[in-house]
């Protein structure tokens, strides 16, 4: 878009925030200055899963989504990974065929035999 | 008969007063000293319950330990050493989780042991993955390309959870990623290991990790997204 700057939040985006009027433009332009770029702010929101992040950061991240609701859905699938990645050893022997060797299996009920006498 | 150990030992822990009431059950008082008979009772419970683990849950943790090392050979003795803990910790299991939970909790140790035991062999030379920066997807200045953005998903968490479609997904997706960011994102996102103990395992920096799981997240989240959320199966179409 040569010659005007790059509208985060137009018209017709399903965000909070998206120029609906004069207000809103001045807001939208305001937050898209003084926040991270997405670009810059899924980093932050994938290293926030590991460890706490400064306030000011956590308000920052709040202003964005007001303007930017693909960041907002973006933070809210980390979380849904996150839940769902860790059920996954549960459920680990439906991903696969792969037999689970009988020779090694009675082996091992071998040892446990051995280790419980 | 299992099932009576297990019940009783959460019944110790859970309320004292119904401990009492029952100290009458030989094995819902710990403090009373076991006798011969008690010995071999609980020496033939613990001996049919380990024989039962291998067949109900060995194929669950040995496709998990597969899907982790990769090497046969390897997962079989994770397995082997999962079990022969859980025989020697079996006392401390009060039946507080399921018997499937708890195996693959101590799975998870010790694949975590494993890849400690590696640690120094472990390099990082994922270079073009992790310089990748997926910058289609973002617009010159830095924003998102609004038509190529996360789409809104609309997971069905209790039900997605048991299709056995959504976690082949997932696998498939999984094993698009590089070898060592796999390792580095299942041991943080499945095996839930703090992401300063992940550094030191692997001796690699802070920044290092947090550049590898934000890669993993992305390119997990774009293969999800493409390959169940947005198929009929997913429910946002």
């Amino acid at each position: 878009m040569p010659g005007e700057p790059y509208n985060p939040s137009p018209i017709g985006n399903p965000s909070v925030l998206a120029r609906r009027n004069w207000w809103q433009t001045m807001f939208v332009k305001f937050i898209g200055k003084h926040t991270p770029k997405c670009h810059e702010m899924v980093r932050i929101l994938s290293q926030s899963m590991d460890e706490p992040m400064p306030l000011m950061t956590r308000i920052k991240k709040r202003l964005h989504f007001l303007i930017c609701c693909w960041c907002q859905r973006y933070e809210e699938q980390l979380h849904y990974i996150h839940e769902t990645a860790r059920q996954f050893p549960e459920h680990a022997g439906e991903v696969s065929n792969v037999p689970f060797p009988p020779d090694v299996k009675e082996r091992i009920k071998q040892k446990l035999a051995d280790q419980i006498r | 008969m299992l099932a009576v150990v297990s019940t009783c030992h959460v019944a110790n822990r859970a309320s004292n007063k119904r401990a009492v009431n029952e100290s009458d059950s030989f094995l819902s008082d710990p403090a009373r000293p076991r006798g011969d008979h008690d010995t071999a009772m609980s020496t033939l419970n613990i001996r049919a319950a380990s024989s039962r683990w291998v067949d109900d849950h060995g194929e669950c943790l040995y496709r998990y330990a597969l899907v982790r090392v990769r090497k046969p050979e390897v997962a079989e003795d994770l397995v082997q050493e999962t079990l022969l803990a859980a025989v020697r910790g079996y006392e401390k299991f009060g039946g507080r989780s399921s018997e499937r939970s708890w195996l693959v909790g101590i799975l998870k140790n010790k694949i975590v042991d494993h890849f400690r035991k590696l640690g120094r062999e472990t390099s990082f030379t994922d270079m073009e993955f992790l310089s990748d920066e997926f910058s289609e997807k973002f617009v010159s200045v830095g924003f998102w390309n609004h038509d190529l953005g996360p789409h809104e998903w609309r997971p069905e968490p209790d039900e997605v959870m048991h299709r056995v479609e959504f976690w082949q997904v997932m696998r498939d997706c999984l094993s698009k990623l590089p070898e060592k960011v796999r390792d580095v994102f299942t041991m943080r996102e499945m095996d839930g290991v703090p992401s300063k103990e992940i550094c030191a395992i692997l001796s690699i920096t802070d920044s290092n990790l947090w550049v590898m799981l934000h890669r993993a997240r992305m390119a997990l989240r774009e293969c999800l997204e493409m390959n169940w959320f947005d198929t009929p199966a997913g429910g946002t179409v």
